[in-house]
């Protein structure tokens, strides 16, 4: 029996605002445990929450990136469970209204678009970290009230491919209009799948498997392959599927049973009494959204109609944020968009991987790397030695030109003139060569291009040089 | 030593303009007095805290009138590095990191607190008997026969004691208006998010407000000049401006529109209270008032107290979630989490309270919600419509504050009469409104306070003050405490 997958997402991301979602605790990744805490974060006896306004901002922006309604009213609602990380009894949330609603997005899966529909994204508070030891556990409050948004998709997504395609969308969006770190290893994106099997061509939904803690990309393709597998394995085999929990072991490349589920837990919902609705004006709404940072969406069609980059160029330069700012700044000082790409994607793409850095802390100013490029396109240097200019200036921290001198290049020569000049005395004194050259000898080529390098110190263009040479011959 | 048992905010404000009593001599007989406490009030004296700050108030400040006056403070708001339970084993051994703004506020006024006072346990109970401390009795009565009325038992019992002359209390359904009643006292509410709650343990937060207890109208409107206004730390805090709230207390109050809920005077069978109530009125339309009879629906009123349980259960069931044994109280081991929870809930809260939560979580089931839940808000919304609508045609409410003098502690009032349903249970209406109320003696029955309510409009409390002070003119009855004990 062939079987259809029926998958949907959610999606929590850790929102990089500088205090929490409901108090002035800051908001930092890695700080030493319980050092970043405030009485609300651990559910101190009257304290109330005041709702964060960069967070609304930054999930204004994100139900923008993904084409949701986003409502005008600030709602805010109560989770009520009992758990050791949860430092109030309840999670603040929003369960009725939450901030954007029908919305989607759009992937690209074997050349075709799909469009996924989001059914909501919301805004609520993170637990606190729970350490487990053999007899004991650790709770680090760091991240409690940290602000996250919650994006539920509909059950839109048919393979693994597809659900790693929206994740990487996801975290594209919420890395770009820098809401979010959007790193699955730290915990600030992480993805819940929900998957269940159906007959191809039926409609109703089987029962549903929830996998849980995924924490890379690749891990979410394999994960969700692995389970349709497995699934379908059972369902041949004439057995059933059991409602529950997994988690994904990469080690073993295979879905782990969690827990089975039992009834759904009820979570007494119920609307926040200490937080009043909050009317957001039109200008807010509005401002959050303009001065939201470009999505990588929109740089792509930049890149490609305005500078002229192919898709590879385009897409390369858009796996990292901070790469394309850099990228962006480049062409602040130079025009010459495909050499310019060219330069992010392998110099210094190479550089910062062999380094083990990223691109903030790169050195070079991109208004120094650009004047490296211009000498290149306006052929004063050579690209072998634009690279050894570009290591001097990283490894003694130089001007491009402060980088030339000190390695002892001089300007290229490339006045046709006196180029053609120096050439017919070459071809003077050595006219075996042209013989050779005519009878197809390629050595003599090279040989005559020695021979005007020669006498020029080097300092003639060679791609120049080799353009008039050929053409000189042709006259002989 | 001089006494200064009985004396308003007022009163001791002139003695200490004129230096005929220092901060500190006033707070080292309040400190006395408490120490001599023998309603079972205290939950902790603040004796050093007390002191230090008495000493250091040298210079009068002669536009300030709550400089150098002893405060009380009721025990489910927070106290920076004072020991806070809310009467509650569970809290046992907590104490917080930060202040209550009133608190706060108080202390940047210069006054000085004297104590924390015991109430009912979380501050869910009407009668002052529910507290980890056990009964608190009534000062009136020293023969410890007469509750005092909760949930600010602690607060009202030290007032009308003559320990200090402002206490600090909480109004959830009408835990500072019915002990005032009780005890002889003001009670106050000003509208639900006039004063800040940042500080208060939570029970009901749509209904909870801060509330005090004073000797007359005017301290009330001192100590509501002190602590309305915005607060950044509760974001439901009101951003209208702070007037002077004593500003209409002399002013004539000829013209005003008084409305007297028929129903809920009716409910009572205390004779002596509705010659007193009736003698007011007389007094009132002698004034100039217009006071005239309206009718809420007997049947709307009935369900004033379940509806009152149900969403006040519910909130707190929620609310007191973070009590759990992990993070601050005492903690228990466990080989689970649910475990260690478990232990410290089951030991932590009394029967009552559980019973409260038991209640409260059943009310917000997904099954029961709508009949329970949701049921009990769109019937709190159809109350606020009928009080809503009196005061678009008068200015202000008038009734009693409860069915009679504070009862004794065997009393078992019949839980099904119109006289609990209506009459002792009325004075929610002004938490489900949130509207400003208050209650202030009105005479006695036995040597027994009792008292009457007035209700406004939001944010009318200089209103509210307005008609409590004629009505006090008219009773002559401030500065009242209890006759000193043996």
């Amino acid at each position: 029996m062939e079987f259809e997958p029926v998958i949907g997402l959610e999606i929590h991301v850790e929102l990089k605002t500088k205090s929490k979602m409901f108090s002035n605790g800051p908001v930092l990744f890695g700080a030493e445990p319980n050092t970043l805490v405030v009485p609300l974060d651990m559910g101190f006896p009257g304290t109330m929450p005041i709702v964060n306004k960069e967070a609304v901002i930054y999930a204004i922006r994100v139900s923008n990136a993904l084409h949701m309604k986003i409502d005008h009213e600030l709602h805010f609602d109560r989770k009520n469970y009992f758990y050791s990380d949860l430092p109030k009894g309840y999670q603040i949330t929003q369960n009725l209204r939450p901030i954007g609603s029908d919305g989607y997005l759009e992937i690209e899966v074997d050349g075709k678009t799909k469009r996924i529909n989001i059914e909501r994204l919301h805004m609520e508070e993170d637990t606190c970290k729970q350490l487990h030891f053999n007899t004991f556990t650790l709770l680090d409050y760091n991240r409690a009230g940290t602000p996250l948004v919650e994006i539920v998709s509909r059950p839109d997504i048919r393979s693994g491919e597809e659900a790693m395609k929206y994740v990487e969308k996801i975290r594209s969006i919420v890395v770009f209009s820098e809401v979010s770190d959007g790193k699955m290893e730290e915990g600030s994106l992480r993805c819940d799948v929900n998957i269940s099997l159906r007959e191809k061509g039926t409609e109703p939904f089987g029962t549903k498997v929830e996998i849980k803690n995924i924490n890379s990309i690749s891990h979410i393709q394999r994960a969700v392959d692995f389970e349709i597998a497995r699934q379908s394995k059972i369902l041949n085999e004439g057995g059933t599927i059991a409602q529950e929990t997994r988690r994904y072991d990469d080690a073993k490349r295979e879905t782990i049973l969690m827990r089975v589920k039992t009834d759904a837990v009820d979570y007494k919902y119920f609307p926040e009494p200490n937080i009043t609705p909050i009317a957001l004006s039109d200008e807010f709404v509005e401002d959050a959204i303009k001065n939201c940072p470009e999505l990588a969406d929109s740089k792509k069609v930049r890149y490609m109609n305005e500078y002229g980059l192919n898709e590879y160029d385009a897409s390369q330069l858009l796996i990292d944020k901070d790469l394309s700012n850099y990228y962006d700044e480049l062409t602040k000082y130079s025009k010459q968009y495909k050499l310019l790409a060219n330069w992010v994607n392998v110099d210094i793409n190479g550089y910062l991987n062999k380094n083990n850095i990223t691109v903030l802390n790169f050195s070079l100013k991109p208004q120094e790397l650009a004047s490296l490029v211009e000498m290149v396109a306006k052929n004063t240097i050579s690209s072998n030695q634009a690279k050894e200019i570009f290591n001097k200036m990283i490894s003694d921290n130089l001007t491009a030109l402060e980088a030339k001198k000190a390695l002892g290049i001089s300007e290229q020569i490339s006045d046709n003139e006196f180029i053609i000049k120096v050439i017919n005395e070459v071809l003077d004194e050595f006219p075996n060569s042209i013989v050779d050259y005519k009878e197809g000898k390629g050595r003599a080529l090279g040989f005559m291009i020695g021979q005007v390098m020669k006498k020029t110190q080097g300092k003639v263009n060679p791609k120049l040089t080799n353009d008039l040479l050929l053409e000189e011959l042709k006259k002989r | 030593m001089k006494n200064y048992r009985n004396l308003t905010i007022k009163e001791l404000h002139e003695l200490l303009v004129k230096k005929e009593v220092t901060p500190l001599e006033l707070t080292k007989e309040a400190l006395e007095l408490a120490k001599k406490d023998t309603n079972n009030a205290i939950e902790y004296l603040m004796e050093k805290e007390a002191l230090e700050i008495a000493s250091n108030l040298k210079e009068p400040e002669v536009n300030n009138p709550l400089w150098g006056i002893p405060f009380i403070i009721k025990d489910n708001m927070s106290t920076k590095d004072v020991p806070t339970t809310a009467s509650s084993n569970i809290l046992n051994g907590y104490v917080p990191l930060f202040d209550a703004t009133v608190v706060t506020k108080l202390k940047e006024a210069h006054a000085v607190p004297i104590c924390k006072a015991t109430l009912d346990e979380l501050a869910m109970g009407g009668t002052g008997t529910t507290g980890h401390l056990g009964t608190t009795y009534n000062p009136y009565d020293r023969s410890h026969k007469h509750l005092v009325g909760g949930s600010s038992c602690g607060s009202a019992a030290l007032v009308a004691d003559g320990v200090a002359p402002l206490a600090l209390a909480s109004d959830t359904g009408d835990s500072t208006r019915k002990p005032a009643s009780y005890a002889g006292l003001v009670g106050f509410k000003p509208t639900w998010s006039r004063i800040s709650r940042f500080g208060l343990f939570p029970f009901a937060p749509s209904l909870d407000t801060i509330g005090f207890f004073t000797r007359s109208v005017l301290d009330s409107a001192y100590t509501l000049n002190v602590l309305a206004g915005r607060d950044l730390n509760d974001s439901t805090s009101s951003t209208k401006e702070v007037e002077d709230y004593t500003r209409l207390l002399n002013e004539p109050i000829k013209g005003k529109k008084i409305a007297i809920i028929k129903e809920i005077n009716e409910a009572t069978s205390d004779k002596t209270l509705l010659d007193l109530f009736a003698k007011t009125v007389k007094e009132l339309e002698n004034k100039g008032a217009e006071v005239h009879y309206v009718s809420v629906s007997r049947h709307l009123l009935e369900t004033l107290f379940p509806t009152y349980f149900v969403i006040s259960c519910a909130e707190a069931t929620s609310n007191n979630a973070n009590l759990d044994g992990v993070k601050f109280g005492p903690a228990y081991d466990g080989a689970t989490y649910q475990e260690v929870m478990t232990k410290a809930r089951t030991k932590g809260f009394s029967e009552l309270i559980k019973r409260r939560f038991v209640i409260g979580s059943y009310a917000l089931m997904r099954e029961n919600q709508n009949e329970l839940f949701l049921r009990a808000q769109k019937n709190r919304r159809r109350i606020v419509e009928e009080i809503n609508k009196i005061l678009e045609e008068y200015d202000l409410i008038y009734t009693i504050a409860a069915p009679s003098v504070a009862p004794t502690f065997d009393n078992a009032s019949d839980k099904l009469s119109d006289e609990y349903l209506i009459a002792d249970n009325h004075l929610v209406i002004g938490n489900f409104t949130g509207l400003p109320s208050i209650t202030i003696p009105v005479g006695f029955e036995n040597d027994l306070p009792l008292g009457v309510n007035i209700m406004g409009k939001a944010f009318h409390e200089a209103e509210v003050l307005q008609l409590a002070n004629k009505i006090e003119e008219i009773t002559g009855l401030y500065g009242l405490v209890a006759k000193e004990g043996k």
